[in-house]
């Protein structure tokens, strides 16, 4: 298991490729690359700034990939997590999960992301044409947290 | 002396010496910090007025005002995550 916060670029398919190597006792390497768009709700994004809290984002990850691990089989699950300035076309995250079958890497994966897109201790700021703005969350997202089943909290 | 986080949008409102802050001695518990940073400065107490916030002691979410603050506490201010 491993959570990495990297304050510059990286490159997911070899992070991915060191991941798996030499795990043949693994049947399944699910993984996701999200990347950063030049557009945000109908706006134009030049540039997006995620903000972190050293020590307490990396471990609270750790926290939700143990859980997810032990959930759904996957003995070993890698996230790589871009903080700090970003530009459009940039990984912004990697997560990988190896199990003994597909379904478990499928849904460990999926679950993180969900996770890692909304509950993180992740502050997003876009800059565009019109400046500088901070990224709240969605009402959605608020209510999924207030209670939805199935929630991670 | 505690040591003060701001994050989110609360870090580019807070002055650069409440990083490292010493209260006065009425300040005892972590209800009156939040309170006397409120005070600090209008534009970084207007935000935590209008913003669900957390408060994070030494890397644990806080939930009792009236835990007293120790010396060399660490404690951030989390606006609402907004996720990567």
């Amino acid at each position: 298991m491993e959570v990495r916060i990297a304050s510059t670029t990286f490159d997911p398919q070899a992070e991915t490729a060191a991941f798996a190597a030499g795990r043949s006792e693994m049947g399944a390497l699910a993984s996701f690359v999200g990347l950063c768009r030049d557009r945000h709700d109908g706006q134009v994004v030049e540039e997006l700034f995620l903000d972190h809290y050293p020590g307490f984002t990396q471990d609270e990850i750790g926290r939700i990939c143990n859980d997810i691990a032990g959930r759904f089989g996957c003995p070993d699950i890698l996230v790589i997590h871009r903080v700090g300035r970003i530009m459009p076309g940039e990984a912004i995250v990697l997560v990988a999960a190896l199990s003994q079958h597909r379904n478990g890497a499928f849904e460990a994966v999926r679950m993180l992301m969900d996770y890692l897109k909304t509950d993180a201790p992740l502050w997003k700021r876009e800059t565009g044409p019109d400046g500088v703005r901070w990224i709240e969350p969605r009402a959605e997202d608020l209510a999924r947290r207030a209670g939805a089943e199935g929630a991670i909290v | 002396m505690v040591r003060l986080v701001f994050l989110g949008k609360f870090g580019p409102l807070a002055p650069a010496a409440l990083a490292c802050a010493e209260p006065p001695a009425a300040v005892a518990t972590v209800g009156d910090l939040r309170d006397w940073v409120a005070d600090q400065a209008p534009a970084l107490g207007a935000a935590l007025a209008a913003t669900p916030f957390k408060l994070i002691v030494n890397h644990a979410v806080v939930h009792d005002l009236t835990a007293v603050l120790r010396a060399s506490d660490e404690i951030a201010f989390m606006p609402p995550m907004s996720g990567g």
